[in-house]
């Protein structure tokens, strides 16, 4: 038994009852949306038309929102229906991220993560979804996609559907008769300044969109369809804390590297406390913003006692844990004095902090409505990052020692090539290189060309061709900047680009 | 390696139910149903509810609603569609589900209000009901005693069941005091169909049409949006083509096989065309034509020359539309000929299966614009698609209105407030031009009732109604029944909370489709409680002991109010207020509908006697009845014996008249019921327009609109503003405590298209100053390809304002506005502030994240009557220019002197009564609360 909607677009009309329908159902708050209705109109005067199509979540049969979700607050069900636990959620948004749909919120009452759950709470009672009953033209259909005499099998079979994104594989369970590709598609939507009948939505602070948010007086004929009515959706679930936290953990692992490594290799006294402390306090710092971004962080350790094997964030959580129990031997064993256990520690730790540094790839790789974040080039530059940051930070910490500043400048430049190649290297689809274009040459562009080319790389790989200490101790601040500006750039931009 | 999907702990295999997902509860187990509560999902939390039916409010389709009563909490958790009501089908627009936040808003008014201080001052101090009904019956008594029944009004804006079972309220009081909205809004299409056949509206049997050409948006809106909209795309994906014409791109428009955009207020051409081109191919209905059209009164009349003979009238009918080419159309409304010949040919085709309509757009936004209403109507008689399947059938075929107990006679008063001698044709009340009557002199009011009716707000000239209504010595006794704020509630003497939807007593019959039936709007809270063995007297009692506050109902509010007028008898008042079963007694609310249910209602008693019900109780339960299904060509129904008997057969005309009053109509030798026309016929020719002194008008033509383009000078930047069109989810001054709606549509730009953006230097978002005859408004543009150059629309849903931070208005959709005057009759709004987030029990009042509530434009039109119609004549002529820096965004600034003087001139257009007979009005014309006939008599 597979549960599925199909919605006619020849049928529906456009009138928002399934919207209310559902807010009235669900207790919906304002300015979150279940189901929604958007709007794109095309063509020139008088041969101009108005699409409507009604989006939500997709019911997948491979949903990559339950297979991020690190608590299995979501879930899909043996009847084919995506639901969602609210007591299990620890809001950590990572299902607004994977889902390619745009179908997930984050309910301002319960701070947990929502979306359109096929009224199961209905279906349970045999009753189709509000939606479904609602609607006036009969354009939202329910039922079980393995029963062929169902309606929704028969239409699915007869009639000519289309799905949104087939490319995500997520395998989806809503499907269209008669939509117009422009209203399911947002790289074929031109973002209007403003909405026929309301204010525009916030925009996110960076968009994929011209910066204005779009041409103000629309171009006639265009192969685009214009948004005119749209909701309001979440711009941009990861901020700040993420970024920060994708740098505090490369500082943390990259100090732990040079740690094991930089004593045998000589570049830094082996042993020695500083690196292996500054590891552990970045570690302390990386967790302390996990958590702070989760929306329930009274519910962290949710992660460890409700886990979710498939989820990378569940892993990374255990990878962590483990680098900072390691790297804490690491510390005492340095402290105490005792060679052997450092050796014995030397090679679990490299192994921790590389896993540490680059599982984030991973996870990322699993939020797969960001197809800039698809790109096998993350993991290496997470790891070079990771490389980097500590060469910089044993810098600061050993003063201008000639390994370390080779290994800086390496490292540097290794980065910029991976990250040049990420922006210029042909992209995989079209908003992957809208999100890259959001980098080189929309709002990211001063952070990305200032921050992290010349003020991150080129300056400080300069600075470093001098032996003394304050200008490698500049250097260093500056390529850990430069790192922290790629990090905002990279999480910004990926999150640029519209779902929906 | 595969990682198995992980399995959260509740999920669980269902049992498929047997037969798929049902849609509703099985009524058999309405009065107790379980569902799991939505937000403890996925726990199991069962929630125990009666499913009580009501009707919606928030439109006039009367469309049905489901209340879920919660059991334990006595509160309404939710709204469905009702699957027993005939029209709706159980399904619902957005408006239907937003009726919960109605009910449940946090700003809404909940106890009776009496003003402290100035009027309009902003002061209310709360006071009982009985305080109220004995302030208001004392006023009312005085006025009926010393014979000042004129200064008695009570004003409307929707008028939907109140036409006859409110008319039992003020005829029983002996006045003339009925007044609507309907001038403001319907007129003029009333009017154009009233000219052909009678009766005021057309009902389109969409669910079976080959064709539906729409001069409506009812995919989005109008009456009656939902059971309509369900029909027209029943029948379009049965193959039928629909055509709309709309100046500006409808959703409806855009799901149209067809889109015409004429210039506004050249429909009427556009429509002869098409008539040009079905009789030019000689493609009409001979025989339809010949049996029911008043052709042989046209040729008696003007060419009694000629043999009168069908085949005359069919010799002439090309001449008389000769000038009507495509190729005039498309000069006069910019649609290519081409165009309209194709939908004119595709129309033929369809035959009898052509459904049309036309409601408020070009018939209330032009000078003449009934003329639309009656060409439209020339095409649905020319294919004979009258009242056919398919087709499109007068109104009240449509509708049942039962009878109520006890109707007292029309009362011989008439008021020139309402039907002045200057609008003999008027369809409806002058009620916009009320203001102005009473500068003129014509009049005051001792006590004015206004209910769910904001014309500060709606009306043009708004703040010739706050004149009004601030000078005590022309309005003596503001009452305003409302469940809501509103601009004009504010200028009241008393704010009387009222119920919504799901909060009071109604019937309603609207012509949806066709067929005929009748639903029960009622108290749901007060019925629930009753079911748990609860008595209570009134309504609002039931609702205080619900935690509603004392929110009453109008039926009950009429009934004690008419008792304290009338407390012994002696006006003659009293005995229309009594209970047909108690006699003496006071009349409930039970036994007023007990009564209709078990007498007026045919087939009620029967079905209810099958479920062992009484008749109150089977609409109790299920909130609707079918009266009769598949109803076409009422028109044909033969007379029976009884009828005929003692009727005379008028030699010329073929009417029957028995009694003095006309019955029916001999067509070819048969005696049937025909039209309630002079001729019985359809009027094809209108003696009564000849008559009144419109000759020119006698048959469907065609009338230059005030807002022609030949009117506009471009060079000037001058713009036809048409002003008019809706949003499919709000519902002019009624939806504004809806948050959901809100959240959806807060904002009213100026549709602009971008050639005339481009020669104003304006893009989307920048602000544009409107000129009007009396004013100005500030607004922002919206640059679109869907609307015709030259043209600039404007939703006049959006504008909501305030006086006062915390009250006056819901803060869902109004801005705060600063109202003052620079000197007699010139006011100046400024907002202070948009909407915004407000602490209030709903947490949702602090997540508002609009801020726009639009502008006011209405409040810069001047009154422009149609002469005729007697409607307001939307499209303005205005100049737009950019906004200069000192302008923002809502601003209004208004010359009420200025709107006087274009009222005046605007009066002089018309062509004033008496009429034949020495006449107010002709007495077949319908009318309102008809009074006597005697009334009708114009004292020279």
């Amino acid at each position: 038994m597979r549960y599925g909607f199909v919605i006619d677009q020849t049928r529906c009309i456009g009138c928002h009852a399934c919207t209310v329908a559902c807010k009235e159902e669900n207790g919906v708050p304002l300015g979150a949306f279940r189901t929604w209705v958007k709007y794109i109109e095309k063509g020139e005067f008088p041969h101009t038309r108005r699409y409507f199509a009604v989006l939500r979540c997709n019911h997948c049969d491979s949903a990559p929102c339950v297979t991020i979700c690190p608590t299995v607050a979501l879930y899909r069900r043996r009847d084919g229906i995506v639901d969602f636990d609210r007591d299990r959620c620890i809001g950590c948004k990572s299902c607004l991220q994977a889902c390619p749909y745009d179908a997930l919120y984050i309910d301002p009452a319960t701070h947990t993560a929502a979306k359109c759950h096929f009224c199961a709470h209905r279906v349970e009672r045999g009753l189709e979804p509000a939606c479904v009953i609602v609607c006036p033209e009969r354009a939202i259909l329910a039922g079980d996609l393995d029963d062929p005499a169902s309606e929704v099998a028969r239409v699915v079979a007869r009639e000519q559907v289309q799905v949104r994104k087939p490319e995500q594989g997520t395998r989806p369970k809503l499907f269209y008769v008669g939509a117009d590709a422009a209203t399911l598609t947002p790289s074929l939507q031109r973002p209007a300044a403003a909405s026929l009948w309301g204010q525009a939505p916030p925009a996110p602070l960076w968009t994929a969109a011209s910066g204005d948010g779009g041409p103000r007086v629309p171009k006639a004929v265009d192969a685009l369809g214009r948004t005119v009515y749209d909701v309001p959706h979440e711009p941009r679930p990861w901020g700040w804390r993420v970024s920060a936290y994708l740098w505090t953990k490369s500082v943390a692992a990259g100090a732990a590297l040079l740690a094991a490594l930089g004593g045998l290799l000589g570049w830094t006294p082996a042993g020695g406390a500083a690196l292996p402390l500054l590891a552990l306090v970045f570690l302390l710092a990386t967790t302390v913003l996990l958590i702070a971004d989760l929306k329930r962080p009274d519910r962290f350790f949710y992660i460890l006692l409700k886990p979710n094997p498939r989820s990378w964030l569940v892993w990374g959580a255990w990878i962590l844990l483990a680098f900072g129990v390691v790297a804490t031997l690491w510390l005492l064993a340095g402290l105490a004095g005792r060679p052997g256990l450092l050796a014995l520690l030397a090679v679990p730790l490299v192994a921790l902090a590389l896993a540490a540094a680059g599982y984030s790839a991973f996870l990322f790789a699993q939020a797969e409505g960001r197809d800039f974040w698809q790109s096998p080039l993350v993991l290496p530059q997470l790891l070079v990052g990771a490389v980097l940051a500590g060469a910089a930070v044993a810098l600061l910490a050993h003063g201008p020692l000639a390994g370390l500043r080779g290994l800086l400048i390496a490292a540097l430049g290794v980065n910029l090539l991976l990250v040049l190649a990420e922006l210029y290297t042909p992209h995989t689809n079209l908003d992957a290189g809208a999100a890259a274009r959001v980098v080189t040459q929309g709002p990211g562009r001063a952070a990305f060309w200032g921050g992290v080319v010349v003020g991150g790389t080129l300056v400080p790989a300069l600075l470093l061709l001098a032996a003394s200490p304050a200008p490698a101790a500049v250097a260093s601040l500056l390529a850990l900047a430069g790192l922290y500006c790629w990090e905002e750039c990279w999480v910004r931009a990926g999150q640029a680009v519209p779902l929906s | 390696m595969p990682v198995p999907e992980p399995l959260h702990p509740v999920a669980r295999e269902l049992a498929p139910p047997a037969d798929g997902l049902q849609s509703y509860p099985p009524v058999a187990r309405w009065d107790d149903w379980e569902e799991y509560d939505a937000l403890a999902w996925p726990k199991k939390v069962s929630r125990r509810y009666r499913l009580i039916p009501t009707i919606c409010f928030n439109c006039e389709a009367a469309c049905g609603l489901l209340a879920y009563v919660d059991r334990e909490r006595l509160k309404i958790q939710k709204f469905e569609g009702n699957p027993a009501h005939p029209g709706s089908r159980g399904r619902n627009c957005a408006k239907g589900p937003a009726t919960l936040n109605q009910v449940e808003d946090p700003e809404r008014i909940r106890y009776p209000l009496r003003r402290v201080g100035r009027r309009g001052g902003g002061q209310w101090q709360r006071v009982s009901w009985s305080d109220v009904l004995d302030d208001i019956a004392g006023r009312v008594r005085r006025a009926l005693i010393e014979g000042r029944r004129n200064e008695l009004m009570y004003h409307v804006g929707r008028p939907g069941h109140e036409l006859v079972y409110h008319q039992r309220i003020l005829h029983a009081w002996g006045i003339d005091g009925h007044n609507s909205h309907t001038n403001v809004c319907s007129a003029s299409a009333r009017a154009g169909y009233a000219f052909w056949h009678g009766y005021d509206r057309p009902s389109p049997d969409h669910a079976n049409a080959r064709f539906i050409l729409l001069f409506s948006s009812h995919l989005e809106t109008g009456h009656y949006f939902n059971p309509h909209a369900q029909r027209i795309i029943e029948a379009k994906k049965r193959g039928a083509r629909v055509c709309v014409v709309d100046t500006r791109l409808s959703n409806t428009a855009s799901m149209a096989d067809w889109w015409l955009s004429p210039w506004p207020g050249t429909e009427a051409a556009l429509l002869l065309a098409m008539c040009q081109v079905i009789i030019r191919e000689r493609r009409y209905d001979r025989e339809f034509l010949r049996r029911w059209v008043n052709w042989a009164e046209y040729l008696r009349d003007e060419h009694p020359d000629r043999p009168p003979t069908f085949e005359t009238f069919e010799a002439l009918l090309p001449d008389l539309y000769a000038e009507y080419t495509p190729e005039f159309a498309e000069r006069e409304s910019g649609v290519s000929a081409a165009a309209l010949v194709e939908v004119a040919r595709e129309i033929a085709r369809a035959g009898a299966a052509v459904a049309t309509h036309v409601w408020r757009n070009a018939a209330a936004g032009n000078l003449g614009g009934w003329q639309v209403a009656r060409a439209l109507e020339w095409l649905v008689v020319l294919v004979g698609a009258v009242a056919t399947p398919g087709g499109t059938a007068p109104s009240f075929y449509h509708k049942v209105i039962p009878a109520p107990p006890l109707m007292p006679p029309p009362a011989k008063v008439w008021s020139e407030l309402l039907y002045p001698r200057e609008y003999p044709l008027a369809f409806f009340e002058m009620s916009f031009l009320l203001p102005h009557f009473l500068r003129e002199g014509r009049g005051k009011l001792e006590v004015y009732f206004t209910r769910v009716y904001n014309p500060v707000w709606t009306n043009p000239d708004g703040l010739s109604w706050l004149e009004m209504l601030t000078d005590e010595t022309k309005v003596g006794l503001h009452v305003c029944l409302t469940p809501i704020w509103s601009e004009t509630a504010w200028f009241a003497d008393y704010v009387l909370p009222m119920g919504h939807a799901s909060e009071r007593h109604d019937l309603m019959s609207q012509e949806t489709h066709a067929a005929r039936w009748i639903g029960f709007r009622q108290p749901v809270l007060r019925v629930a409680l009753e079911r748990e063995g609860q008595r209570f007297a009134t309504t609002w009692e039931a609702h205080a002991a619900a935690g509603l506050g004392e929110v009453w109902e109008e039926d009950e509010f009429w009934i004690e109010l008419s008792w304290r007028v009338d407390p012994d008898g002696s006006l003659g008042v009293r005995r229309y207020f009594e209970s047909p079963y108690r006699p003496g007694e006071k009349l409930t609310v039970d036994d007023f509908y007990r009564w209709i249910f078990e007498h007026s209602v045919p087939g009620l008693p029967e079905a209810a006697a099958q479920e062992e019900l009484t008749p109150l109780a089977y609409m109790r339960k299920y909130g609707a009845f079918l009266v009769e299904d598949g109803v076409y060509r009422t028109h044909e129904k033969a007379l029976s014996a009884a009828d005929r008997e003692g009727a005379i057969v008028d030699p010329v005309t073929g009417v029957l008249v028995k009694g003095g009053a006309a019955i029916g109509v001999d067509v070819d030798g048969q005696a049937m019921v025909g039209f309630p026309t002079p001729s019985r016929r359809l009027e094809f020719y209108s003696r009564t327009l000849k008559e009144w002194k419109w000759p020119e008008y006698a048959l469907p033509g065609y009338i230059r609109s005030h807002v022609h383009w030949s009117q506009l000078d471009r060079a000037r930047n001058e713009f036809l503003l048409l002003p008019t069109f809706r949003l499919p989810t709000l519902i002019h001054t009624r939806s504004g405590n809806a948050k959901w709606l809100y959240e959806i549509s807060h904002s009213n730009p100026l549709w602009l298209h971008p050639r005339d953006a481009e020669r104003l230097g304006v893009g989307t978002n920048d602000l544009l100053k409107v000129h009007t005859e009396i004013g100005s408004f500030v607004d922002k543009a919206w640059v679109t390809e869907s609307i015709r150059p030259g043209i600039i629309a404007c939703s006049h849903h959006l504008g909501r304002w305030r006086l006062a931070e915390e009250t006056g208005g819901d803060r869902w959709s109004t801005a705060l506005v600063d109202l003052k005057t620079d000197g007699p009759g010139r006011w100046r709004m400024r907002t202070i502030h948009g909407i915004r987030p407000f602490p209030s029990e709903d947490p949702d009042s602090g997540r508002i994240f609009w801020e726009d509530a639009g502008v006011h434009q209405n409040l810069t039109f001047p009154v422009q009557p149609d002469p005729v119609s007697g409607q307001h004549c939307w499209h303005q002529k205005v100049r737009v220019e950019r906004a200069g820096t000192d302008d923002r965004y809502g601003d209004i600034l208004v010359d009420t002197g200025k709107a006087h003087d274009v009222y005046r001139r605007w009066l002089n257009l018309t062509r004033p009564a008496p009429g034949p007979g020495g006449l107010r009005r002709p007495l077949w014309l319908p009318r309102a609360y008809k009074p006597d006939p005697s009334s009708y008599r114009l004292e020279p």
